[in-house]
């Protein structure tokens, strides 16, 4: 099993829950968030000394729950000051932004990095549309192209001009190319359409916000499914999953500290971002099935309280979270893997404002005492797989 | 816009020809699926006159004696060029055509000024794939967008004869070495298209090509397979009429004038 380390570098100075899109930076008191931005640098650092395979940044906009709307700057300070850990960009929101900046920074990333990119290709979450005033409706045709288009930049061996439905460009030629050919992929396959552009383009799959076990077992499903239409099997390293995790000496001290942050992370920080959600979805085609645009509207509400409206004890029971105590912690995973099948798991430990002491007590447990009775599932018993995983 | 058959008297014998628009000449060699009068091709003779020459054994014309290979079929063009149009051109070479086009540009590059080179065939790598011989996977290679196919398209008896007619004129080898051992004497300003699904012609082939061409452009059109212009009929119209228009000054971004080929036909 692989280990990603994610931090949203949420700001934790606020205190009013349900606050409206866009909340107001009036409450962003700079020295602190210059403190907390800091910090949340060297826990991120600090993962490679705990053992995760991969520290992760990703992009947010106009909002207190994350404080990373270029992640790559961050990619580049943790880049700079790790030795071995893959720096995940999980990952810039591409129908936003131009695919050749993308392409130019991921580049510099995989250099700086001596070959360390893992580059996640995001279509975004709805808000995100509204904070860059970008058409919803075409986010799947600017992520399709984009994704196309960006792996030509690391790919070709000559100049080459490109004439799509987004993008035109008539003479390209990134300098820096990445070290890394291929450079490894991670892209959301939550979708129909998310999952079929994953498989294509032989992505890690990444389900990010895991809201009922079924839930991941079918995206994992239609993920091998629609990998072997594109004529490759997936391994269980293609499979990233994506929880929450809190370890403590006891279940109901890790409980206590995991619910209160939680119920910061959804009730106060992500507000605002919730009426942007919906009325991104509700309004346009970000999705362009109403099945699938219904079942992504009950998603947030799922990432909040699980399938059906579960209790927090319910959701652990549920193995949607890693929670308690370090050994529960080995028991969960080990559950997870079991009903999953993956290989790779992404761990946000700083989830709303859970204490920074305690996150860096969570990262020591599972160095010490989790990672090394788990690390074994998953991997491919013929190492010369793993390395080509890698 | 209609396109007139004629027929030219060249020393080999006859060669047909569709010829069709109003302005500077441009000499279209087709596809091994023949003459096909494209909406890009249409777009081309807004300000173009396109001259469309059936390679002899297509669509059902005879092969001439002693035109039986690339090299012989670029000398019928040369002679085709100072018999019917009667000045320099630019030149379009598709699949197929886009290999004649080459051996022309090599032999002649003097009668001709511009070129594109649409997917041009001739320089696959030993090791890539060939063409499936299903009809049904044989599409599927062709085209990213099957249900843009005409439904006036010729017969697959017609389509599978001039896929044969192509055997005639090379022995089959995937890749010509010794056209591409000349390739670096073409000194025309040279585009080079290819669709990124072309499931026929490797996107390694276009390299080997842009990095033998000295002075060239390749372009990628997105959501495109070998079948260009019928799967992206904008985009290859907006593409080859910027060029032809502005040659090297197509690497501009001309704001709205270069909004499309309209723009350009109208200034």
């Amino acid at each position: 099993m692989r280990f990603s380390y994610t931090h949203h570098m949420p700001y934790t100075g606020i205190k009013q829950a349900g606050q409206d899109w866009p909340v107001a930076n009036n409450q962003f008191d700079p020295v602190k968030g210059s403190e907390m931005f800091n910090k949340y640098v060297e826990d991120k650092i600090y993962a490679e000394q705990t053992g995760f395979d991969w520290i992760g940044c990703n992009e947010h906009h106009m909002s207190p729950y994350g404080l990373m709307p270029n992640p790559n700057l961050v990619g580049a300070i943790v880049a700079h000051r790790t030795k071995t850990a893959g720096i995940l960009q999980s990952g810039n929101i591409l129908p936003l932004m131009n695919p050749l900046r993308i392409a130019e920074e991921y580049a510099m990333l995989d250099i700086i990095s001596g070959g360390r990119l893992v580059a996640g290709l995001m279509r975004g979450i709805p808000h995100e549309y509204i904070a860059y005033n970008a058409s919803p409706s075409e986010s799947y045709g600017r992520m399709g192209e984009a994704t196309a288009l960006i792996l030509k930049c690391w790919t070709e061996t000559e100049p080459f001009g490109w004439e799509g439905e987004f993008y035109q460009y008539r003479a390209v030629s990134i300098w820096p190319k990445p070290i890394q050919n291929p450079v490894p992929i991670l892209m959301s396959a939550t979708s129909p359409f998310s999952s079929e552009l994953a498989a294509k383009h032989h992505a890690i799959a990444g389900i990010l916000a895991l809201t009922s076990m079924e839930d991941g077992r079918k995206h994992i499903e239609n993920f091998k499914v629609n990998a072997r239409k594109f004529g490759w099997e997936p391994t269980p390293l293609h499979i990233n999953i994506g929880m929450n995790c809190c370890i403590a000496p006891t279940y109901e001290e890790a409980k206590t500290i995991l619910q209160a942050g939680q119920e910061y992370f959804f009730g106060v920080l992500g507000g605002g971002i919730r009426t942007a959600q919906k009325l991104v979805v509700q309004k346009t085609r970000y999705y362009h099935d109403q099945e699938v645009a219904k079942a992504q509207a009950q998603k947030f509400v799922n990432m909040r309280s699980g399938a059906g409206g579960m209790s927090f004890d319910e959701r652990v029971e549920a193995g949607l979270m890693i929670c308690g105590t370090p050994e529960m912690a080995i028991d969960q995973i080990t559950n997870a893997y079991k009903e999953l099948g993956m290989g790779r798991l992404g761990m946000t430990i700083k989830v709303g404002n859970v204490a920074d002491e305690h996150v860096t007590r969570t990262q020591d447990y599972l160095r010490d005492i989790v990672f090394p009775a788990v690390r074994h599932l998953g991997e491919p018993e013929d190492p010369a797989a793993a390395q080509a995983a890698e | 816009m209609s396109f007139t058959e004629k027929t030219a008297s060249l020393s080999k014998g006859s060669v047909k020809y569709h010829v069709g628009g109003e302005g500077r000449p441009i000499l279209y060699l087709h596809s091994g699926g023949g003459i096909r009068v494209t909406q890009p091709v249409l777009d081309l003779a807004e300000n173009h006159t396109v001259f469309m020459m059936v390679t002899p054994g297509f669509d059902g014309t005879d092969y001439l004696d002693g035109v039986d290979t690339m090299e012989g079929m670029a000398e019928l063009a040369k002679e085709f060029i100072d018999s019917e149009i009667g000045e320099k051109c630019d030149l379009i070479g598709y699949s197929f055509g886009g290999w004649v086009a080459c051996w022309l540009a090599v032999l002649h590059g003097d009668l001709v000024d511009q070129i594109i080179l649409q997917a041009p065939a001739g320089f696959r790598g030993k090791d890539a794939p060939g063409l499936p011989t299903d009809p049904a996977e044989f599409v599927k290679v062709m085209y990213a967008h099957p249900e843009k196919i005409p439904s006036e398209d010729k017969p697959e008896d017609v389509l599978k004869h001039n896929r044969e007619a192509m055997g005639h004129y090379h022995s089959g080898a995937p890749m010509d070495n010794a056209l591409v051992a000349r390739l670096g004497e073409i000194e025309n300003l040279v585009l080079v298209v290819h669709g990124t699904e072309d499931g026929a012609i490797p996107k390694e082939s276009m390299q080997l090509l842009k990095s033998k061409l000295n002075r060239s452009h390749l372009v990628y059109v997105y959501d495109a397979a070998h079948g260009l212009e019928i799967d992206q009929p904008e985009r290859v119209s907006l593409l080859v009429n910027d060029f032809l228009a502005r040659g090297e000054g197509f690497l501009v971004n001309w704001g709205d004038e270069a909004a499309g080929f309209e723009a350009v036909s109208k200034a």
